[in-house]
């Protein structure tokens, strides 16, 4: 049977001194998806990327790739981008590209074949002989960037990749993570900021203080979280709105647009369905538009830590 | 083993291709041998002659006291008094001295006779003037004793003291060897420091930029360290091979146009028994002949390795619990005062190096680079430095140096992750543990 899973994080705890960072986690990693690791700053989300990229060794817990107990030589499948990005100030881009990526297993030849593929599909060239104190910082995370795909790993980590980058490069490297998707690549996204990578994550696991607190799809988990909020957008009297149907519902929001349009944001309580509600409404308002409000992957955390 | 083969070159050729190696290595050397020359040739030129008056009180020494063309004695007006003579000598510009010999100078054998001076005089000068003075004591006394002249002089002797060990009779004068130790002492002190300290500066670079975090999820931190520390342990010795030979060839050029004739003829000759002419000759073939340059090369290459090895290590702990150079104060003070105080021992090793003091800071990893090659300049046997001696001192450097290392790679591991923040000594510990 084909191992599914890339990676497969079992049981993993890591402590500095007193201080807990991971406690229990156990999260597995589809082959050829893109997985959001989300969760507040100081949650643990970096020391569990350290370990898989064996920076720091958990206290207890094993941690497996394609199905092999995570080694040393494993490292040339693995590409990682720190949170904190940096390279050698002095250094020229070709050549240290050319470097970063022996120190990743490739040859030279093919490091610097690779090297000028990348910087001719960015237009950047003519960057080979600049050094990257006269880059702007910009111009650096594109760099950076390349560094981290040039071994073409099997395994992306990126670590908050979208911090400090203008909505260009933004784009521009949200597109690059989904053309290494197609490219069958694995992807693990970490950041704090979940709505940034809700769109383009097939599936995420949420850690909140050293504990993975939820893990499944997307889809699944805001299905699973979502709750019965509808938005309604209606023309007519507000009163005439609110009058309509008399208990087993609640006004979350209301607002008002100059066109006279309103829009009417509330939560079903108990049995009422959204079938009857409207059926109450319809006779008195002229309703515009009605539509389920999916939560967010933020409201998801919310939601999950307030009921903790 | 290749990733750090990897960063062993990019650690070295990065260096290699700075201005500042380039400059240094070449400058450097240059401004030594410089300076050396500059002295050579200020030393010619210091002054040459002396005028001096001379108030002979007790009107004894006239035509005794023994007048040279360097030294140029001349007699006070008799009919002039002490003070009278002071004004003369203070009004006369051309003369330099005023050399009082009082009446009761020959009375006994230790009394003082007084030199004025305006600018003060040389010690050789000085030295000069008391040994004419006891000479001139000596013949008024064989003359007043009726002594025969040539019968003093047959009596009178001069010795010279040949320090010359039992063991070994070509080692001889060692004490004079001690200063080309001293000079390799300081040598070794110099280039362990500038190149752990490049360590040093390397893993804070590494630190500040963020790229440790790269580099380190693709080979080992400790890999990381020791590649760097081979690394820059290379260019010092690529300097020190640049060094050596700019000095040799600069030197040379500089020795034959100071001194062509003796030099040439020294090197030709090939036998310094036959040399001995003049004191620029004796040093040339003291240098020549006397220090055994190879075992000198090879333990400046040994203790250099180990020493650096030490302190390297050591170093990047440091620049990995700090964030910033200018953090680094508190850490190096007391890892560098072992090196300096062994350099301030050095005079006190030359006066005795078989001494248990000098014994113990050769044995001392954190002293024994520096002390050690004085010890050795001086000679291997049991005048100086017994090969034993060496053999522990290299084998203690060396398992302190993999101890330290191990120590130091622990701090490491765990500083260059620690950002925003300078390690206290209670944190490095606390890492040390873990």
């Amino acid at each position: 049977m084909p191992v599914r899973n890339i990676i497969q994080i079992e049981d993993i705890h890591k402590s500095y001194g007193n201080y807990k960072a991971l406690q229990n986690i156990n999260i597995n990693v589809k082959k050829g998806s893109i997985f959001g690791l989300l969760g507040p700053n100081g949650a643990g989300k970096t020391s569990l990327i350290r370990i898989i990229n064996q920076i720091i060794t958990p206290d207890k817990g094993t941690i497996k790739i394609n199905g092999n107990i995570l080694e040393k030589k494993h490292v040339y499948q693995i590409g990682y981008l720190p949170e904190e990005r940096g390279l050698y100030k002095k250094m020229k881009v070709g050549e240290q590209a050319i470097y970063l990526a022996q120190l990743k297993g490739l040859n030279k030849i093919e490091a610097k074949k690779r090297v000028r593929f990348w910087l001719e599909k960015f237009n950047i060239e003519n960057w080979w002989n600049k050094k990257i104190e006269d880059l702007s910082k910009g111009m650096a995370q594109k760099i950076q960037f390349i560094t981290t795909v040039l071994h073409e790993p099997e395994l992306l980590i990126l670590d908050e990749p979208f911090s400090g980058l203008d909505p260009t490069n933004s784009e521009l490297i949200k597109k690059e993570i989904l053309d290494l998707k197609k490219a069958k690549s694995t992807i693990i996204l970490s950041t704090h900021n979940m709505n940034s990578v809700e769109e383009i994550c097939d599936e995420a696991a949420i850690i909140n203080k050293s504990k993975k607190i939820l893990d499944g799809k997307i889809d699944e988990l805001k299905n699973e979280y979502s709750t019965n909020r509808w938005k309604i957008c209606y023309v007519g009297n507000k009163m005439s709105f609110t009058n309509a149907v008399w208990g087993g519902w609640k006004l979350e929001s209301h607002h008002s647009l100059e066109n006279g349009t309103h829009i009417a944001e509330i939560e079903l309580l108990e049995q009422l369905k959204i079938s009857d509600f409207i059926k109450g409404i319809v006779s008195h308002i002229e309703i515009q538009e009605v539509a389920r409000k999916t939560p967010s992957m933020q409201d998801v955390f919310l939601n999950v830590v307030s009921n903790e | 083993m290749s990733e750090i083969w990897l960063i062993i070159k990019r650690e070295y050729w990065t260096r290699i291709r700075k201005k500042t190696f380039i400059i240094m290595s070449f400058l450097g050397p240059l401004l030594i041998v410089g300076f050396i020359g500059l002295t050579a040739v200020l030393s010619k030129g210091k002054k040459n002659s002396y005028e001096i008056i001379v108030f002979d009180e007790a009107k004894l020494f006239d035509g005794v006291l023994r007048n040279n063309e360097k030294y140029h004695l001349k007699w006070a007006p008799e009919d002039k008094n002490y003070n009278q003579v002071q004004e003369i000598f203070k009004s006369d510009e051309n003369l330099d001295l005023l050399l009082y010999l009082p009446s009761n100078l020959i009375k006994t054998n230790s009394m003082t006779a007084k030199c004025l001076y305006k600018a003060i005089p040389s010690s050789s000068a000085q030295k000069h003037l008391t040994s004419i003075i006891n000479e001139a004591i000596e013949l008024y006394r064989v003359n007043q004793n009726q002594i025969n002249i040539e019968t003093y002089k047959a009596i009178k002797t001069r010795v010279n003291l040949d320090i010359i060990d039992v063991e070994d009779p070509e080692n001889k004068n060692i004490q004079r060897k001690g200063i080309i130790g001293f000079v390799f002492a300081f040598f070794i002190y110099f280039f362990i420091l500038m190149y752990s300290v490049q360590v040093m500066r390397g893993v804070i670079e590494e630190k500040t930029s963020r790229i440790i975090e790269i580099i380190i999820s693709s080979v080992s931190s400790f890999k990381l360290m020791t590649a760097k520390i081979i690394g820059v342990g290379l260019v010092g010795f690529t300097q020190f091979f640049i060094w050596i030979f700019v000095i040799t060839v600069t030197s040379v050029l500089l020795l034959n146009n100071l001194v062509p004739d003796i030099y040439s003829s020294t090197l030709q000759s090939q036998n310094p028994l036959t040399v001995n002419t003049g004191e620029s000759a004796q040093i040339i073939e003291f240098l020549l002949y006397k220090i055994h340059w190879p075992s000198m090369f090879i333990f400046f290459g040994v203790y250099f390795i180990g020493g650096y090895l030490l302190y390297a290590g050591m170093m990047a702990a440091i620049g990995a619990a700090v964030d910033e150079e200018t953090d680094t104060q508190q850490f190096l003070i007391p890892l560098t005062i072992p090196m300096i105080f062994a350099l301030s021992m050095i005079s006190s090793v030359i006066d005795d190096p078989s001494s248990s003091l000098s014994f113990w800071l050769s044995e001392i990893p954190f002293t024994s680079p520096v002390i050690m090659l004085v010890r050795i300049a001086m000679g291997i046997g049991p005048s100086s430095v017994e090969a034993w001696e060496i053999i522990l001192s290299v084998g203690l450097l060396f398992i302190t140096f993999i101890l330290t290392t191990w120590l130091s790679s622990k701090i490491y591991a765990n500083g260059i992750l620690s950002f925003g923040k300078k390690a206290s000594y209670k944190e490095l510990f606390k890492w040390l543990k873990s």
